[in-house]
């Protein structure tokens, strides 16, 4: 029972932009609406098609159960995807022009997580984290 | 020891035999015996030439008389009335009628003949040499080697001496005759006046005068004898004889004891003599017959044919391969007979076959074949194996039920017994069914019984060729049905096995220590990496390898059901595992490959191995990403193995991460930060896991693999086609004669580059496009990915294109008149008609592609046939030269005689096989660094450390462990304590890289942000306290514990990490070093010119450093001043001319020419270096300078008639002399190379040839800086090779010697100088078997006293097995002179 660590509204900008290298999984590549974060994500494909252009709504939670007002709640079936795994490093890059840009990795059992954007919107990152990644189409 | 009491004889009182305890044989002395001492010695004079008598029984005074001991068991010793077994034999001799010379000492008898006076039989020195020279010899500090080289000074200079200064007798010279056994003493080129006289004489007879030479004189056995035996014995020692010269004449022979030269009965009747026997036979007939002559002549001239003979049998008896024997006696069958020398030479012989090697008990050997369900530590032993080999297990209260369960199934039902042993020494076999129930009934406590293998036994497990001591490993035994020794497929590389047809041996120690110091030592646990460089060497292949990568790929996942199966792969179905949450949970519950190795490293929460670290892989994108920063985790390929707390983050494993040779693999992690047994069990856990999953999974090969696509095809053609242009089009250039040279190349050279370039470049090419284009799921392409087998290039050839096919580093040779093949036109140059085949293994080769692969192929059969014995000889020699180097306690080198070779080893005293870091570094410290920040994680913001505080940090940690006042007032490397030097050298590369990384923290907190922020980022890249407590912890303490050990046997390691290396290079490796067509000579051939110390190398090369590095021109002309410039170079021409009143050769120099090479020549430097050209011998008025280009040379002699042939000669050599440069520099070659940091260029100057001192004195060039390849040139006194002639000159003892090359010449040298030689090398050791003082030898264990009493009483309790309370005394080792003669006291009660 926690907060969310981080959620937004993604749109798919390409799919697999150095090529396709495996049969299951693709590598997308999203921009999010809200924070204008970056997001380079592997997701598996053959089970949860996604193409160019769809839009993502993406949640980082530490918990399935989150505690709101009304006690907890579960976001399990709320979700179309989900995956769990570790964040993993969290890196300040000195040599981009905003000094404040943080990029965040995490690895779900693999597959990889890259989420770059400006630093106020990753406070609540921290490495070694264990995270629910969750996903849903959302309609436009 | 006693002897056993000789039955018949009973003494009516025991003899006293002094008890003294164990000794041990200190020293050696080699010696000569006399014909009194061989007499003495022996107990019978053989002179009958038969062997039985009509009875068939031994003759008396024959060859096998029963007084040199019993022949077989059914005789005893009429000598000493002893048993078969216990008469160790005695001597018999031969008298000779005559004297013979021995041909071991004939050239030693030649050598002081050449001292001595042919008459008087003194020196040929004068008394004041004499005398200086005797106290040289006399010297106490001299040893054996010097004294050899001053008797060899001795020698020389009395050979130069033919006056003798007593008697003034003209001496002639003596030598060695050339086709018989004989020395001559010539005295032709002496002016004497009795020489005169005996010529004069001579011309009266009537004889014809050819058959006497007068001059020479043959010196005979008997002649030399009388000379030797009046030589003084001042004059011996001079020539470092150690003993009495006439000892060096044969008039006794020895006749060695019937058990060294045992016969064989044949059947019953037929018996076969040795060949020694055999030997002494024809010597006593030769004897015999000369006997006769003797007796029968009165003359002395006739028994001179006797005597030959004899002398020859007498020679072929030492040595059967002498030179020297009369023709009519080469013919005979006894040639085939050994003499005492063949005895003893070669790898067959006496001290390599069998002394310094030993046939063993306890051994197996079979075919072996792979089971990765075994530990990495364990070895299958088939059964039939297990009931043959046997452990002496003593009896005890723990195991008596095993062993009488083992006793009564006897020795041909497993587990069984073969023998067992009582207390009071009498031993029972356990064939007989009938007693074995009652032994196992009656077994005692202290009893031994001799019982089969069984699970957990210790046993050495080895595969020939023994390279290096990997070879040899300790394993666990394991008791298998079927008929092959097994083993883990991870510890094929140490053995260098495979599985088509290997057969490997087995051993069994015998005591329990022997055990103990075979697993500590030779554990394949405690050998996982190479004592090389610290690799590791015991790790994943092939299929492992194969499947982890598959296993682990990105798009790889389980449902629940199948990831339990296969995480109970890992273990055998007992062990715990904990499931974690599964990476995709909705729409389906999903486990990714990944996580099962997240399970494989670390099965349930209470195993606590975190392992941290980070590879890439082969297939990581070097590329960059949109930020131009490497890919890292990102990698699309998924190249890059990220480990994280034991759980694998990202990468997919392969060779670089599983396999050997690397030092940041997962294997190598573990065993750095968790210790062997970690290591040991996650590869276990890997070989299971991996072989059950490829068995379901399935993996093989097919034609459709190797099928190229149809745009692979089109591609491939197009790039052929391509290429194929370009070679055309340098051919045509090369044929209009427009081709631009390289440097240093003419024409043919130029296009021969040019054209392999473009062709080398085509294979690569394809072979690119070709992995492009395969399906992932292609087992080669998945096969060379990952590592396990082959390379982009092998597929390439199977599917795109075989490519270039060289003989000896160049295309296709002409093997036909101007062509390669009689296929193709004259001088094509065409890639096709020079080995280039375009066609791919799947396709087929056309008839000359083949025939040119063939050539290729030959050529690398031919090379690995030679490598091996070229390379298994140097190991020899390397091994020979090193092997008593060891550690001794105080951190020095030293050899066997406890001389230092090195104050500190390797400079550091680190231990190599520890070192994680590369280059030899000890400590890996960015995965360290990544490790603690990794299981130390911050809690909270608060315990993030500023730069100061770090600083601070740093100075407690190190002030903790003492080394805190190398800081700041830094100490220097070259410090008088090597250690703290050392640990120097240490603490500033971990200040520096704390330094480094923790700097960035400094400039976060300069922008204005909410505190939030500004704490957020100082959380993610600062460090806490205890991260870098942990770091500096873990670094400080590993350090310190990789230093070596005392006792280490670091010559043999030595000579292991150089040997084995060179067996797997391929021999004729030729590598361009950074310029084009400068060759420098690497692998096999270059190790053996640096081992050989050879003179001339084949590529000398010399770097000269510029004074001004960045500079072209100026390089340019340093060059010029260097390189060797003949005056054929320069000369415009070289003219004859003549005129009615002179005629002279004019020499026209080329300005432009000299100019553009920035020379600084004119006609004076050339008349200057006419000059001093010696063998043209001009002088100054013959050479006129006509004007600054231009000379005249005017021969020397004038004669008319013969001033045409003076003129034609200058002008065919004037060309060659050397006007400018040195002359030892064949060719300079600019080298351009772009410094890393400036991106400027840096020139420096190759120099092709000798000349270092030269070149280093040229203006320009940064004598400080430049280096030679050439050791000879480098090194200033003497470079000793490890070679036959290097190691004779290493102080080596005479046993070490006569094991190592030309066994009896150093035999008989040592005997010939009375040499007396310590016993403590290795090699010395073992022949005397006794225990090296290497490695665990080097402690001596004392007793103390008191405590036998203790071991007495509790004996009678407890039957005597327990373990003796022992003192131990590390003997610190100041070059004492007396270190060298230990002291055992080892009590006696330890023997019983």
């Amino acid at each position: 029972m926690s907060e969310v660590v981080f959620d937004d509204i993604f749109k798919v900008r390409d799919i697999n932009p150095d090529g396709q290298k495996y049969d299951k999984v693709s590598r997308i590549v999203a921009r999010s609406e809200k924070c204008d974060m970056y997001m380079v994500l592997d997701v598996n494909t053959e089970i949860y098609p996604i193409s160019k252009d769809d839009t993502l709504f993406m949640l980082l939670s530490p918990s399935l159960v989150l505690s709101t007002k009304d006690g907890p709640v579960s976001i399990q079936d709320k979700f179309e995807y989900i995956m769990h795994g570790r964040l993993y490093n969290i890196v300040n890059d000195n040599g981009s022009k905003t000094e404040l840009e943080v990029e965040a990795y995490a690895s779900f059992g693999g597959l990889q997580l890259m989420l770059r954007g400006h630093a106020s919107h990753c406070l609540k990152f921290a490495v070694d984290q264990k995270l629910f990644l969750l996903i849903r189409k959302v309609e436009t | 020891m006693n002897r056993a009491k000789p039955e018949g004889i009973t003494f009516t009182k025991e003899p006293y035999i002094e008890d003294s305890g164990p000794r041990r044989i200190e020293s050696m002395k080699f010696s000569t015996l006399s014909e009194s001492e061989i007499g003495k010695m022996a107990e019978v004079q053989v002179w009958k030439g038969q062997y039985y008598d009509q009875f068939k029984k031994p003759i008396p005074s024959g060859l096998l008389d029963p007084r040199m001991g019993p022949a077989n068991k059914n005789v005893t010793c009429t000598t000493c009335h002893a048993q078969f077994k216990d008469c160790p034999g005695h001597y018999g001799y031969v008298k000779l009628s005559l004297p013979v010379f021995n041909v071991g000492y004939l050239a030693a008898i030649v050598e002081i003949l050449k001292c001595i006076c042919k008459r008087c039989g003194r020196i040929l020195l004068n008394e004041d040499t004499h005398k200086e020279r005797l106290k040289k010899m006399r010297s106490p500090r001299i040893d054996a080697d010097m004294k050899i080289a001053l008797a060899k000074k001795v020698i020389e200079k009395c050979n130069k001496t033919t006056k003798c200064l007593r008697c003034g007798y003209i001496n002639g010279t003596v030598k060695k005759a050339v086709s018989a056994i004989r020395i001559v003493h010539d005295r032709s080129k002496c002016n004497d006046s009795s020489v005169e006289e005996y010529r004069s004489a001579l011309s009266h007879t009537r004889e014809p005068k050819a058959t006497i030479n007068s001059d020479t004189q043959i010196l005979d056995p008997f002649q030399v004898l009388s000379l030797l035996k009046r030589m003084h014995e001042e004059d011996c020692e001079l020539i470092y004889l150690a003993e009495r010269p006439e000892k060096l004449i044969i008039t006794n022979i020895a006749v060695p004891p019937i058990a060294i030269r045992p016969s064989v009965i044949m059947d019953g009747s037929q018996s076969n003599e040795n060949d020694i026997t055999e030997r002494l036979k024809l010597i006593i007939q030769a004897n015999a017959v000369l006997r006769q002559e003797l007796d029968e002549s009165s003359g002395s001239f006739k028994s001179l044919d006797g005597w030959e003979m004899l002398q020859a049998e007498v020679a072929r008896f030492i040595n059967s391969d002498v030179r020297g024997v009369p023709f009519n006696m080469q013919m005979q069958k006894s040639n085939t007979l050994a003499g005492l020398m063949q005895r003893l030479k070669g790898k067959q012989g006496r001290f390599r076959g069998n002394l310094s090697g030993k046939r063993v008990e306890f051994t197996g050997r079979t075919v072996i074949s792979p089971d990765p369900n075994l530990r990495i530590t364990e070895v299958a032993i088939p059964i039939h194996m297990a009931t043959i080999l046997s452990y002496p297990e003593r009896v005890s209260r723990h195991n008596i039920e095993k062993l009488r369960q083992c006793v009564r199934n006897g020795p041909d039902k497993y587990p069984g017994a073969r023998m067992l042993r009582h207390a009071d020494g009498s031993s029972w076999s356990l064939h007989h069914s009938a007693r074995r129930k009652r032994f196992a009934d009656e077994l005692r406590y202290g009893d031994i019984v001799d019982r089969h293998l069984e699970d957990g036994d210790i046993v050495l497990f080895n595969r020939q060729p023994s390279l290096h001591r990997m070879s040899i490993m300790c394993h666990r035994a394991r008791i298998m049905p079927w008929r092959t020794l097994r083993f883990n497929e991870s510890v094929c590389n140490p053995y260098n096995a495979d599985f088509d047809g290997d057969e490997m041996n087995l051993h069994v120690p015998q005591t329990e220590e022997a055990r103990t110091e075979a697993i500590l030592l030779m554990g394949v646990q405690n050998n996982l990496c190479t004592p090389k460089n610290g690799e590791i060497l015991v790790a994943s292949t092939q299929d492992f390898l194969t499947s982890s990568f598959l296993i682990t790929r990105k798009d790889n996942f389980y449902d629940r059901s199948t990831f339990s199966l296969i995480c109970s792969y890992m273990g055998d179905g007992m062990d715990v595992v904990d499931l974690p949450t599964p990476a995709i949970i909705k729409p389906v519950e999903l486990w990714s490959g990944k996580q099962l190795f997240s399970i494989l490293l670390r099965p349930h929460a209470n195993v606590r191995v975190y392992v941290n670290l980070t590879v890439k892989e082969k297939i990581y994108n070097t590329k960059r990403d949109d930020r131009k920063r490497e890919w890292k985790t990102m990698c699309p390929n998924d190249g890059f193995v990220y480990f994280r707390n034991s759980e694998l983050i990202s990468g997919q494993l392969g060779k670089v991460t599983l396999g050997n040779g690397n030092k940041d693999g997962l294997f190598s992690v573990l065993l750095r930060d968790y210790k062997a047994h970690a290591a040991a069990s996650c590869m276990n856990r890997l070989a299971k896991f991996s072989a059950r999953w490829i068995g379901n999974h399935g993996f093989s090969i097919g034609i459709d693999d190797v099928q190229p696509k149809v745009e692979l095809v089109n591609k491939k053609d197009k790039t052929i086609s391509d290429g194929y242009g370009k070679c055309y089009g340098f051919i045509e250039a090369f044929n209009k004669g427009k081709l631009s040279l390289k440097p240093g190349c003419d024409a043919a050279q130029t296009l021969e580059h040019e054209v392999t370039g473009v062709l080398n470049g085509l294979r690569d090419e394809a072979g690119k496009i070709c992995m492009q284009t395969l399906h992932w799921r292609n087992s080669p392409l998945i096969m060379s990915q990952c590592g396990s087998k082959g390379s982009p290039i092998n597929i390439s050839q199977m599917v795109a294109c075989v490519g270039q096919q060289s003989v000896g580093g160049q295309r296709a040779p002409n093997g036909f008149m101007d062509r390669s093949l009689p296929h193709f036109p004259r001088n094509t140059k065409t890639p096709g008609a020079k080995g280039f085949v375009a066609n791919s293994f799947y396709t087929g080769l056309s008839a000359t592609e083949f025939f040119f692969h063939t050539m290729g192929g030959r050529e690398g059969l031919v090379d690995t046939a030679v490598k091996t014995a070229d390379t298994g000889y140097m190991s020899r020699r390397l091994m020979k030269s090193l092997e008593d180097l060891f550690l001794h306690y105080d951190c020095t080198v030293r050899s066997a005689s406890n001389s230092i070779v090195q104050f500190c080893y390797g400079d550091d005293g680190m231990d190599p096989a520890g070192m994680e870091g590369k280059d030899g570094k000890p400590l890996n410290f960015e995965r360290l660094f990544l490790k603690s920040k990794a299981i130390c994680p911050s809690d909270g913001d608060d315990g993030i450390l500023s730069s100061s505080d770090v600083y601070k940090v740093v100075q407690e940690k190190l002030s903790e462990v003492g080394m805190s006042k190398l800081l700041g007032n830094g100490v220097s490397e070259d410090d008088e304590m090597s250690e703290v030097a050392s640990s120097a050298g240490f603490i500033n590369s971990l200040q520096s890289f704390i330094k480094d990384k923790t700097e960035f923290t400094k400039d976060t907190s300069t922008k204005d942000t909410s505190v939030d922020l500004r704490k957020f980022i100082k959380r993610i890249s600062g460090i806490t306290r205890r991260q870098l407590e942990v770091f500096l912890d873990v670094c400080l303490s590993r350090y310190s514990s990789k230093k070596v050990e005392s006792g280490t046997p670091i010559g043999a390691i030595g000579a292991h990490s150089i040997g084995e290396p060179g067996t797997q290079m391929t021999l004729k490796t030729f590598h361009f070093a950074g310029v084009a067509s400068m060759n420098v000579t690497l692998g096999v051939p270059r190790i053996k010119e640096i081992i050989n110390a050879a003179k001339n190398i084949s590529t000398p090369i010399i770097t000269a450093i510029l004074d001004k590095d960045d500079n072209a021109h100026t390089a340019r002309i340093v060059k010029g001043r260097i390189e060797k410039t003949n005056l054929g170079q320069v000369a415009k021409s070289i003219k004859v001319v003549m005129t009615s009143r002179s005629a002279s050769v004019v020499i026209t120099l080329d300005m432009e020419r000299i100019q553009d090479a920035h020379l600084n020549i004119d006609a004076n430097i050339v008349k200057e270096s006419i000059l001093q050209t010696k063998k043209i011998k001009l002088k100054q008025e013959h050479i006129k300078v006509l004007d600054i280009k231009k000379l005249e040379v005017v021969p020397q002699d004038a004669d008319r008639s013969k001033i045409h042939f003076q003129l034609n000669y200058l002008k065919n050599l004037l060309p060659s002399v050397v006007v400018k440069g040195i002359k030892t520099a064949e060719r300079v070659v600019i080298s351009k190379e772009v410094d890393e940091e400036t991106k400027a260029d840096k020139f420096s100057l190759l120099v092709e040839g000798t000349g270092l001192r030269d070149v280093m004195g040229i203006e320009g060039v940064d004598g400080r800086r430049t280096v030679s390849n050439h050791i000879d040139e480098v090194e200033k006194g003497k470079v000793l090779g490890i070679t036959r002639f290097g190691i004779q000159q290493m102080g080596k003892s005479v046993l070490m010697l006569a094991s190592f090359e030309r066994t009896s010449d150093h035999l008989f040298n040592a005997s010939l100088h009375g040499r007396d030689d310590m016993v403590e090398g290795v090699s010395e050791c073992i022949i005397m078997g006794i225990p090296i003082r290497i490695g665990t030898g080097i402690i001596k264990i004392k007793q103390r006293t008191e405590c036998i009493k203790c071991y007495e009483q509790v004996e009678k309790f407890n039957h005597g097995w327990l373990c003796v309370p022992l003192l131990i005394f590390p003997e610190i080792c100041r070059p004492l002179p007396d270190s060298t003669s230990p002291q055992m006291h080892a009590s006696d009660s330890l023997d019983v």
